[in-house]
């Protein structure tokens, strides 16, 4: 049975000239796992709230075809009526949080639609999301991770037949990304329902979706199963989306011959063991970096901080913390959300003091300093990109600095930024009015403004689809010029293979590991400890070969066609 | 000496951060719903307080006036209200009256000035402890359900729980503008006395540009909750009358309100005892 029917369906947005949706035909089976995938801006979103019937009940705007959505045509239908069938969860998750504490946000709805049994319809709802026992916390003291549950139960909680998810798990680190997905998986398997995720991350569909449907300039390229899906390599490449790392390598490897022809492409690690031919194990070790060892740029002695809490002790951060980043060093922070790392970015900058030990900038204490001083030394771009959008240009936020300063030709210079980080077209536009990676681009270009030695990156790819994420990477090259130290704090766990020369994990406000990336992933009690996860394709080599080091999918393609030819060689 | 005075004053300035506002305005609504004066009825509560916010303002008895504000006082304790709320009510009580007092003594009057102003300043720390005990000891949601059984329309009472809601939400978002700035503007110098009068200024001014970008952040988040009110069926409530009655259904006069209630009575009638005797 069908559960949403979609033909014809096209749609403009009010004051649009071309339509976001064209043409879509479109049938849904009952108790799918489905994923939409596509370009930024294709019109997944938007489709998505076709089915809801926001579009056009709440969105108004000119729409032309059918939508059946369990049976009710949405046309016909009302967003209420509509939601009882339909529940949605935004890819700003927090901001559909309306009530204070968890029981009553997710009980919120069910109270609106005027079920008398409204408290117990949340409460089962938190149980299915697994969030028994903390019906009675406020939403604040929620995690990341929890909060996106806690909006999934407020949903969940009409009892819809769909949900539908925009970008669930963009930033959440791997552990609570994977409670997600498991959460999604049982509401699929065991009570029936429709799922449809709006996802990038290519190897959590691999793992947990049924179908995947591409989505191209406003149409329906194709709905397939999902191995079938991410097997069409090149025409995933094209939309920017990027199947997962063992597929992208065994499709590069068949290219080049050393696979099979005929035999189809892994999409998971599990797949990949069956389908690569076991290589003449030749672990591949990284040639270790022997660098003299530079004067640290940043440095923490016996740092303590602790946050005011709402009731009852303050929460400690840090207690105790010591750590140095040298100059010239290129550092990933990682561990799971709440660990700390924006807190230490913050400590960095000065924006936050810590009650006792020092932090040292350049040798010396910043806590004698004013955060004003010190801007040219170090800079912090923040996670949310419009939180440094404060004048009502792109050219007026990166030339401010300079401006105020007096820098010697910041108007050259400003324009250069703009030229460099290909923003130039938008200069007179508003931050905020920006897409995603135009954002980013942005936040980075006011950071680097006023060139500073260190520079602080909070998650700077969280958000973005792969295409972008692979352009802030090649802007982050590009600027090696400039930046001298650079430390990144994230949870993305490619971007920390293919740019950190060291890594630092922390969890509980103690730094547990500290090294370059082999002697990070080569242990697997800290994956245990904090939910860190290497890439998949290190997880492919090394179920091929417990002794193989590869990060990247070029990598791995090197060192299999090495260990292959040398085990050819052998015979 | 001079350092001690930095230190002092730095030290002020980092109590009055943005995050020790956002604190005090949590803990306020919501880090003292475990007290006596939470847990009690908000419709009871509001009653109560009809009688202390109004009829100080007609009595000039002392004792009456006396009377009720150490009850008033009694539960303003008991309602543990955040820090920055008794501050401020001490600024706002001297603002009011007490400087008035220092007028008087400094324009030739003398200490008989004190009673008469005593009786003012009785009755506006009266009226406004009481509302600090009704409006900060319970917590808003109880306190828009008690509203709302007495007819105020369900938009007002939605509008004081939102508000609470948001008011954290939008004062982290005015701190992390305020950080921009700080961490890429150039203050003028403020060692010397002129220099921090521009310094002052300097602040007044991005505490002003910094609303444009709060409004703007504030306004682009806003568009989801908007949407997902709509979906999570706000505006269908607001027509439904059944989901009123569900909702008040939870509010039940216990035995402790009663109590409350009763030794209210019995200490403002002793206290009109006490006026009648005097």
């Amino acid at each position: 049975m069908n559960v949403v029917e979609i033909a014809g369906l096209t749609y403009t947005y009010p004051g649009a000239s071309q339509p976001t949706l064209k043409d879509i035909s479109l049938e849904i089976e009952q108790g799918d796992f489905l994923a939409v995938v596509g370009n930024n801006g294709c019109g997944k979103s938007t489709l998505c709230k076709v089915l809801n019937g926001l579009i056009p009940h709440f969105i108004t705007g000119d729409l032309t075809g059918e939508v059946r959505v369990a049976g009710v045509n949405t046309l016909e239908s009302d967003v209420g009526a509509l939601a009882q069938k339909v529940g949605y969860v935004y890819q700003d998750f927090e901001n559909q949080i309306v009530r204070p504490t968890v029981l009553d946000d997710a009980s919120y709805s069910c109270l609106n639609y005027a079920f008398p049994d409204y408290q117990e319809r949340g409460r089962r709802a938190l149980a299915q999301c697994g969030l028994s026992g903390r019906e009675e916390e406020y939403v604040w003291q929620l995690s990341g991770g929890q909060t996106h549950l806690l909006a999934l139960a407020g949903a969940v909680s009409l009892q819809p037949e769909i949900l539908i998810l925009d970008e669930p798990i963009a930033q959440l680190d791997p552990l609570h990304a994977d409670r997600i997905y498991e959460v999604l998986r049982e509401l699929n398997e065991k009570q029936g329902k429709t799922i449809i995720v709006i996802e990038h991350h290519t190897e959590y569909i691999a793992d947990y979706c049924r179908h995947v449907m591409l989505m191209k300039d406003g149409g329906a390229a194709w709905k397939l199963p999902t191995r079938q899906a991410l097997q069409r390599v090149e025409e995933l490449e094209e939309c920017n989306i990027f199947p997962p790392q063992v597929t992208q390598a065994a499709c590069r490897l068949k290219n080049a011959g050393f696979l099979p022809t005929d035999s189809p492409l892994p999409t998971t690690v599990a797949e990949g063991r069956r389908i690569f031919p076991v290589p003449g194990c030749l672990p591949r070790q990284n040639p270790p970096s022997a660098r003299p060892p530079e004067p640290p740029a940043v440095s923490f002695q016996k740092v303590s901080l602790a946050y005011r809490s709402v009731k009852g002790e303050p929460r400690t951060i840090f207690d105790g913390l010591d750590l140095e980043i040298r100059q010239g060093e290129r550092v990933a922070l990682i561990g799971s959300n709440g660990a700390g790392k924006s807190t230490l970015m913050k400590l960095m900058v000065g924006l936050l003091k810590p009650q006792s030990g020092k932090v040292s900038l350049y040798g010396e204490s910043i806590s004698d300093k004013k955060a004003e001083d010190f801007s040219r030394q170090i800079s912090l771009v923040y996670q949310n990109p419009e939180e440094m959008f404060i004048k009502d240009s792109i050219r007026g936020d990166i030339a401010y600095a300079m401006q105020v300063r007096g820098v010697p030709q910041w108007e050259e210079r400003t324009d250069e930024l703009l030229e460099r980080f290909r923003l130039k077209a938008l200069e007179g536009r508003d931050g905020r009015l920006m897409s995603g990676g135009q954002m980013r681009r942005a936040s980075l270009a006011i950071g680097v403004a006023l060139e500073p030695g260190v520079l602080l990156l909070d998650e700077p790819t969280a958000n973005l689809d792969i295409a972008t994420r692979r352009e802030i990477l090649s802007v982050l090259e590009d600027m090696k010029d400039i930046i001298q130290t650079a430390v990144i704090a994230t949870h993305d766990m490619q971007l920390v293979c293919q740019w950190a020369q060291r890594i630092v994990v922390l969890c509980g406000g103690r730094v547990v590991a500290d090294g370059t990336r082999d002697e990070i992933f080569s242990r697997p009690d800290l994956a245990q400890l904090v939910g860190i996860r290497p890439p998949e394709i290190f997880t492919m080599a090394q179920a091929l070969c417990p002794g193989a080091l590869c990060y990247t999918v070029d990598e791995f393609t090197n060192w299999f066609k090495e260990a292959q030819t040398h085990a050819k060689a052998d015979e | 000496m001079q350092k001690r005075m930095n230190k002092l004053s730095e030290n002020l300035l980092d109590k009055f951060s943005m995050e020790f506002l956002r604190s005090q305005v949590l803990k306020n609504a919501y880090g003292n719903d475990d007290t006596v004066i939470a847990a009690l009825d908000p419709r009871i509560l509001i009653v109560w307080y009809l009688f202390f916010g109004l009829v100080p303002w007609f009595v000039d008895a002392l004792p009456f006036l006396l009377g009720c504000f150490l009850l008033v006082m009694v539960t303003t304790l008991l309602a543990r209200v955040a820090g920055l709320v008794l501050f401020l009510f001490g600024v706002g009580v001297f603002s009011q009256t007490g400087y008035l007092f220092l007028a008087t003594l400094l324009f030739g009057g003398d200490a008989s000035a004190i009673a008469p102003l005593l009786v003012l300043t009785l009755k506006v720390a009266t009226i406004s402890l009481a509302s600090v005990t009704v409006f900060s000891g319970l917590d808003p949601d109880r306190l828009s359900n008690g509203l709302m059984w007495f007819g105020c329309p369900e938009r007002l009472s939605f509008s004081i729980s939102y508000a609470y809601r948001m008011l954290p939400m939008l004062m982290e978002e005015f701190q992390n503008v305020l950080l921009s700035y700080r961490l890429r503007g150039n203050p003028p110098a403020h060692e010397t006395f002129m220099g921090k009068v521009r310094y002052l200024i300097y602040q007044i001014r991005i505490i002003m540009e910094s609303f444009y970008p709060l409004m703007l952040n504030t306004a682009k988040r806003s568009r989801t909750t908007v949407e997902a009110l709509e979906l999570r069926g706000y505006r269908y409530a607001a027509a439904n009358k059944s989901v009123k009655k569900i909702k008040l259904a939870a509010l039940k006069v216990s035995y402790n309100d009663l109590l409350f209630l009763a030794v209210s009575f019995l200490w403002v009638a002793v206290s009109i005892l006490f006026c009648a005797l005097l």
